[in-house]
């Protein structure tokens, strides 16, 4: 296989799997312009690292890891442009899903909690919205399934001391 | 409430990121001529600029040492030689960089590839370290042994502490330039630029990747 036909193939394995990109450049960037200079920075890395992709971890983990990755590095660079929230989501998608006013609350709530997240956190509930194994979320992150487990216990009770306070 | 009600709300939450896409994914196919593409090119040819200058001041140090050799004082000599070397160093740790920083595996778990990102970012300080030790030599490359004879009050009095106090100074400075010590005052008044305070952000983005690896 030539290295067009193996780039043809990636592009197809990354085009399946493009929402990956979608959820982390959304979490990522909050401007539109940003978010498509994340993204093809994204797709960049992924062509270049194909090489090392092995057959030990499912396609799914590897673009997580590299995408992840790339995001973090480029959150980091441009601290200005502060990550995508859910009010910003709201007013530019008004009519696609309409809720009951308090679940719009709890999801502005959420938006900010997950806006406010350091770096390495907002990764962790990227991946646990995702419904991905603790298995997983130990593998791409590189931390223990117990630190997956505790991380997010806390998280969840952080979560519902908020909706609880709201609904108070 | 209960762990249901909590999970139906981050199930809603990503519903609705799922359906802001939000972006243009005709990237896909533009990829080849990408902007991307021409900021790292940028990236490596600022990196290749500032080697080629280092490369031209080590030429135009060798050439005045070979041609000095059998004029110039012992003084000359010896200090052209000293910065000759500390810059070759420096020029060989910073290709070194480089070619670390182009072997970055993005595919590595998320803690362990950032965690050499800002390590390595972190090492330019090595360079600066190594270049701080040449700083004495550019006391000393005009002395004479005819200055010594016949100024000595001038030499013993002027030249010879300064040149002492820059080479305890740069020992100094090369022992204290490094990661633990970026927090301190003398070191941010010393190194107050932009380039700089991305150390600083990164020596405590460093410490947020220990703190998240132990899971406190």
């Amino acid at each position: 296989m030539n290295k067009q036909e193996e780039q043809a193939i990636l592009m197809g394995q990354i085009k399946d799997n493009e929402r990956i990109i979608f959820k982390i450049c959304n979490s990522y960037c909050s401007n539109k312009n940003d978010r498509e200079d994340l993204a093809q920075e994204i797709i960049y890395h992924l062509l270049k690292s194909y090489h090392s992709f092995s057959d030990r971890y499912r396609f799914s983990t590897w673009m997580y890891r590299v995408a992840l990755n790339v995001a973090i590095s480029f959150y980091r660079k441009n601290k200005s442009k502060k990550a995508l929230i859910y009010d910003e989501i709201k007013s530019d998608h008004k009519d696609e899903v309409s809720h009951s006013a308090e679940l719009e609350d709890n999801l502005t709530i959420l938006g900010k909690y997950i806006g406010q997240l350091k770096e390495f956190d907002k990764a962790l509930m990227i991946l646990y919205l995702e419904s991905k194994s603790y298995k997983e979320i130990s593998e791409i992150l590189g931390i223990t399934e117990t630190n997956v487990a505790t991380k997010i216990s806390r998280v969840k009770e952080v979560l519902k001391q908020k909706f609880s306070n709201l609904k108070n | 409430m209960d762990d249901i009600q909590l999970n139906n709300i981050l199930e809603s939450y990503n519903q609705k990121m799922e359906q802001v896409q939000g972006l243009n994914m005709q990237c896909f196919e533009t990829l080849q001529k990408n902007k991307t593409q021409a900021k790292l090119k940028s990236l490596i040819n600022f990196k290749l600029f500032a080697v080629g200058l280092g490369v031209l001041w080590l030429s135009f140090l060798s050439y005045l040492f070979y041609f000095s050799l059998e004029k110039a004082s012992i003084f000359f000599i010896i200090s052209c030689g000293a910065v000759i070397l500390f810059s070759l160093l420096a020029i060989v740790v910073y290709l070194h960089h480089i070619n670390l920083i182009s072997k970055i595996n993005n595919s590595e778990s998320v803690i362990a590839a950032q965690e050499r990102i800002t390590k390595l970012k972190l090492s330019t300080l090595n360079i600066t370290r190594i270049l701080f030790l040449q700083t004495p030599f550019y006391c000393t490359f005009w002395w004479t042994t005819n200055m010594i004879v016949d100024s000595p009050f001038s030499f013993w009095f002027i030249s010879f502490p300064v040149a002492l106090f820059f080479t305890f100074a740069s020992l100094w400075l090369y022992r204290n330039i490094s990661i633990k010590n970026v927090n301190k005052k003398w070191f941010r008044i010393l190194f107050n630029s932009p380039e700089w305070n991305s150390l600083e952000r990164a020596n405590s983005f460093l410490e947020e990747i220990q703190v998240f690896k132990k899971g406190i």
